[in-house]
């Protein structure tokens, strides 16, 4: 009989092509919008893991201590023994190295001397190396408003502010000064590639972003690190996943230990974010709830217009010998194939869109002045387990209860009634 | 660099006066003994931070009060360091990156070589009786030798330290000890010297600690290897362009 | 007036379905004021947190200061400017000397800046009034984050070091005599408030200062030379281009949401419309004009925005009015980045926001209405009375 009605549906457009039309955007619609919600609630999440907690962060015990002052002097050593343990131990996450730095920046003139020199505050970031994931991460590809990103070893991006201050181009040459974290002062000559703007007047003030590498070299931090982040390949911050890695972690390297060891925390228990994600959960169960029943509704309404429209087929169905309960029971199952159908194709391509989102993230720039911003321009999806399955209560459950509910009308009614409704 | 013979002359200088002097005669004695024509130092300088300590040598050329030239010789990644103090002004060249920095403002606050010296205090290249009034407060013994406590205060404004405390050698003229004050008579800074020995027919300090006391750890060590007095230096050492030789 | 009555009585008897679009509007309703409340509450409290903790009426900075150029700290000071004299005296504007300092608790270095403010201020929320204390050490006010950091107690003392306007050193112990809770986190990480005589002394910088906040009570601020004035337009921009990406973020989620309610809409008046074609008919045949018509059935669908409105009242109001009671916890890592962001966010429902809301939706309402309802105007009256559609 399925078959039978399969057959039906795909001869008669006005049964299958809208309907399914239908579920399927509305199927999509709820799962890009879970997907969505999900984004723009955990937005300053992401950005807190992007900037600064990681999803899980790394630090050195005492470095962790006294995190306020950047202690470098404190710094992490060792790291590319205990990035590799990492990559070996969570072959799901992805590790990068951080370091955060202050000193000045001088700009020469032809002859070598000081043309202009501005205080800085820099961060060592895996700009080169693309598995990191650390340029698209931050968003500093759309961030950049001259020049371009650093493609070699020694180049760096000044903040355009910085850049006017100093009266400097890309292309240009720039000595760092320093110290090392051993205290020494330290110099290192760097070639402006690209001037960025962030979007936080401090940053905009007077940040650099250089490579990891040339920011270990400069402060004789071979092999060190101030922190290590560690991100979910999905991008997206999984409490539970988090502390199991934490868990794993600890009993590695184990708990106690000396000032110099590495101690992991994530994301959660980092800078007061515990209470914002467990409001943010509350919140987005709320909404997504309400969403799923609005969604519900109009799906509802469809099949319910759906089985009304199809009044006068059912009189003359009643009145050639059908049995009411037939004619209901196949109507139910037309419907459970449409929302079938409907909702897989509705929820492939609302995953679709949702990773895409969840990746790319939307560019609000445009909207906002100043228009290229690295920080909080983009706001991103972020597609959760119940995503995937989400979509199937509006798109099945809605549908069939549309359908159902039209239904009931075949039994209300005379079949001389509906039959009379077929009178053309 | 003139903090060098400032350290080293002002804490070690001669005399044969064993009767009570005037506080004023002993400072102009310390500042006396500074008064080579020139000073040729080589030197060590032991910092200890929370992760172990570091030897950072140099070698120092100095020419009155004005002039000074240094070079720094180990480890391998400060060699060839150099810093060159003309008067108030201070250059620093480093060979990796081919720059002559001029060091100033703010930058003078830092801690040089991340000791427990801050550029301005190596700066620092007033005499003690120009800078401070000096009174004889009494007399202590340290590591052997009978010492005036001579207590110091500023005379102007401008000065880093408002007041200072020195023990100074009743035989040679040199300062074995010294404490500096802020205004509200806060102790900040104190260093000891020991291995006092004769070079080049002065008296010299061998070993100086500093300690910045409101910091924990042990301090900066300072260990003068050799000092020779009154050797020709040549002028070129004393400009810009030797930075880069 | 007919049409309205007629639209009532049909929607009415449309039963079921009509709830169940009012209802997804009504959603739409809430969610919409939701957002919009939250992202103005927090604009608000934003603005007023920082207007009573750090800015005032506004702040005039000496010409040579720059906050984000620490150093300027040591210059950009001075005697207040004479045109500000008169206000100063009467508590209308209130100075205050910055100087970088260092702390060390347990004997780590810390670099901090000391603020000078008057004990008896009144410009400012910051609770001033403890350090009046006479006492040896410097009286000491910090914020709980500073308190976290440096792991101070009320009660506690630490030793200070500064350098004062000649560079002459000098430390000196200070006592935390009150640990206060701000919002804003950019008069607590990094700051010592100090009270403002004790700290012109330590720098020997007698009656001078590095800012000058206005009191908001002062609304055209006066000139002043050497002395530059930054008004709001200046010191809350970030928050509120903040604020403003946030808020574009949350519109796509309500567009969103309208978007599907104005599907349900639009469905259920073409079904109405494919329905009642007899009826539709039999008006248009008793001499109704097709426009009447069409206006009836706008009215009917639009009609489903008012019952929205209603419906989300009846839910909404408490609802919302919890929230806003109750607030919105908000993280902490956003102080790090020097914009202001209270602990919890109270989301202000205006009635500029709650008519403009309506606004929107009801257009919405009206136009998908009215689409689906155009198609009668091109009924032909005596097929549609026989039940045809052309």
């Amino acid at each position: 009989m399925i078959r039978f009605l399969f057959k039906g549906l795909i001869r008669d457009r006005s049964r299958s092509f809208f309907p399914i039309l239908t579920v399927t955007a509305g199927v999509m619609l709820t799962v890009v919008f879970h997907a969505w919600l999900g984004g723009v609630l955990s937005d300053i999440v992401r950005t807190s893991a992007t900037f600064t907690t990681g999803h899980v962060k790394v630090m050195s015990r005492s470095y962790a201590e006294e995190q306020a002052q950047v202690p470098n002097d404190l710094a992490l050593l060792g790291v590319g023994q205990l990035m590799s343990d990492l990559e070996e131990a969570f072959p799901d996450m992805i590790w990068t190295s951080r370091i955060t730095f202050g000193g000045l920046l001088d700009i020469p003139d032809s002859t070598g001397e000081t043309r202009s020199q501005g205080p800085v505050m820099g961060m060592g970031i895996s700009l080169l190396d693309a598995s990191k994931g650390d340029v698209d991460r931050m968003g500093i590809r759309e961030a950049v408003t001259a020049g371009s990103i650093p493609a070699h070893p020694g180049e760096i991006l000044i903040s355009d502010e910085l850049a006017g201050k100093l009266k400097v181009e890309p292309g240009e040459q720039a000595t760092f000064i320093g110290s090392t974290m051993y205290g020494s002062i330290t110099f290192y000559n760097f070639v402006i590639a690209g001037t960025v703007h962030f979007g936080i007047m401090a940053m905009d003030r007077g940040a650099i972003i250089a490579d990891i590498e040339d920011v270990r070299t400069a402060l004789n931090m071979e092999d060190g690190a101030g922190e290590i982040l560690g991100y979910f390949k999905s991008g997206v911050y999984d409490d539970k996943a988090a502390r199991a890695v934490v868990n794993r972690f600890q009993d590695i390297y184990g708990s106690a230990g000396g000032d110099f060891d590495p101690v992991m925390a994530t994301l959660r228990e980092q800078e007061g974010l515990e209470q914002y994600l467990a409001m943010a959960e509350n919140m987005s169960g709320v909404l997504v709830t309400m969403f799923i029943v609005a969604m519900s509704l109009v799906l509802w309404n469809a099949g319910l217009i759906g089985g009304l429209r199809r009044y006068g087929e059912i009189g003359v169905r009643l009145a050639i010998g059908e049995s009411k309960s037939h004619v209901y029971r196949t109507m139910m199952l037309e419907s459970l194939l449409i929302g079938l159908i409907g909702s897989c194709i509705g929820i492939g391509i609302g995953l679709a869109i949702s990773f895409y989102l969840q990746t790319h993230g939307i560019n609000f720039g445009a909207f906002t002045r100043g228009s290229s911003m690295m920080i909080s321009n983009y706001i991103y999806a972020r597609v959760l387990p119940e995503t995937y399955y989400i979509g199937l209560i509006p798109g099945l459950f809605s549908t069939l209860l549309g359908a159902g509910l039209a239904g009931i009308g075949i039994y209300k009614r005379q079949t001389a009634q509906l039959f009379k409704e077929l009178e053309v | 660099m003139k903090w060098i013979p400032c350290i080293v002359l002002l804490l070690a200088g001669g005399g044969l006066f064993a009767q009570q002097p005037t506080a004023d005669y002993i400072l102009q004695k310390i500042d006396d003994n500074q008064n080579a024509d020139s000073r040729i130092i080589s030197s060590r300088m032991i910092i200890h931070g929370r992760r172990g300590s570091r030897t950072i040598e140099s070698k120092s050329w100095i020419e009155g009060d004005e002039k000074s030239f240094t070079e720094y010789l180990a480890p391998a990644r400060e060699k060839g360091t150099k810093m060159l103090k003309l008067g108030d002004d201070l250059w620093t060249y480093s060979p990796s990156t081919d720059r002559i920095i001029r060091i100033s403002g703010h930058m003078l606050r830092q801690s040089v070589m991340g000791s427990d010296l801050s550029y301005e205090d190596m700066m620092e290249d007033h005499s003690l009786v120009e800078m401070y009034k000096a009174t004889i407060i009494g007399s202590e013994r340290i590591d052997d030798r009978d010492c005036w406590i001579i207590e110091l205060t500023a005379k102007n404004e401008e000065v880093a330290y408002y007041a200072r405390k020195i023990w100074v050698d009743r035989e040679r003229y040199n300062i074995l000890r010294e404490d500096r004050f802020g205004k509200s008579g806060r102790l900040l800074k104190t260093t000891t010297v020991s291995d006092v020995r004769m070079q080049d027919g002065r008296w010299v300090a061998g070993r100086i600690v500093f300690k910045d006391v409101l910091k924990n750890g042990e301090g900066t060590e300072f260990l003068v290897d050799s000092v020779e007095f009154n050797r020709d230096i040549p002028a070129y050492l004393f400009s810009k362009a030797a930075l880069k030789k | 007036m007919i049409a309205l009555k007629l639209a009532y009585r049909n929607l009415k008897g449309a039963g079921l379905r009509t709830w169940l679009n009012v209802i997804v509007l009504s959603f739409a309703y809430v969610i919409i004021i939701f957002n919009q409340g939250f992202l103005d509450g927090w604009s608000r409290q934003a603005r007023e947190d920082m207007i009573d903790w750090e800015i005032g009426g506004g702040v005039y900075w000496n010409a040579a200061y720059d906050p984000y150029d620490i150093f300027t700290i040591q210059d950009g000071h001075g005697l207040p400017p004479s045109a500000l004299q008169g206000l100063i005296e009467d508590n209308l504007a209130e100075p205050v000397l910055v100087a970088q300092a260092a702390i060390y608790p347990e004997g780590r270095v810390q670099s901090i800046l000391l603020n000078g403010i008057d004990p008896g201020q009144t410009i400012l929320k910051l609770p001033t009034a403890p350090l009046a204390a006479d006492i040896d050490e410097i009286p000491v006010l910090i914020g709980t984050r500073m308190a976290k950091r440096t792991g101070l107690q009320e009660g506690d003392f630490v030793t200070v070091r500064w350098r004062d306007v000649n560079d002459t050193f000098d430390a000196t112990e200070a006592k935390v005599v009150k640990i206060m809770k701000t919002n804003d986190a950019n008069v607590d990480i990094g700051q010592l408030w100090v009270p403002m005589n004790r700290l012109q002394t330590m720098m020997s910088a007698r009656g001078e200062a590095t800012t000058i906040i206005l009191s908001p009570e002062i609304t055209d601020p006066p000139a002043a030379v050497g002395w530059e004035f930054k008004d709001y337009n200046f010191l809350l921009k970030e928050v509120r281009a903040l604020i403003k990406t946030k808020s574009i973020g949350g519109s796509t989620m309500f567009i969103l949401l309208l978007f599907l309610a104005g599907l349900a809409i639009f469905d259920s008046q073409m079904l109405a419309v494919f329905k009642r074609r007899k009826e539709i008919g039999t008006l248009i045949a008793l001499g109704m004009t097709r426009t009447r018509v069409v206006r009836i059935f706008t009215v009917e669908g639009a009609m489903h925005g008012i019952l929205a409105a209603l419906v989300a009242a009846v839910y909404g109001i408490p609802l919302l009015g919890m929230l806003a009671k109750s607030g919105w916890a908000m993280p902490e890592v956003a102080d790090t980045m020097g914009i202001v962001i209270a602990e919890k966010i109270f989301p202000l429902f205006s009635i500029g926001l709650i008519a403009g809301t309506t606004a929107v939706v009801m257009i919405t309402v009206t136009i998908v209405s009215y689409i689906p309802a155009r198609k009668i105007a091109q009924l032909n009256p005596t097929e549609a009375i026989k039940g045809k559609i052309s």
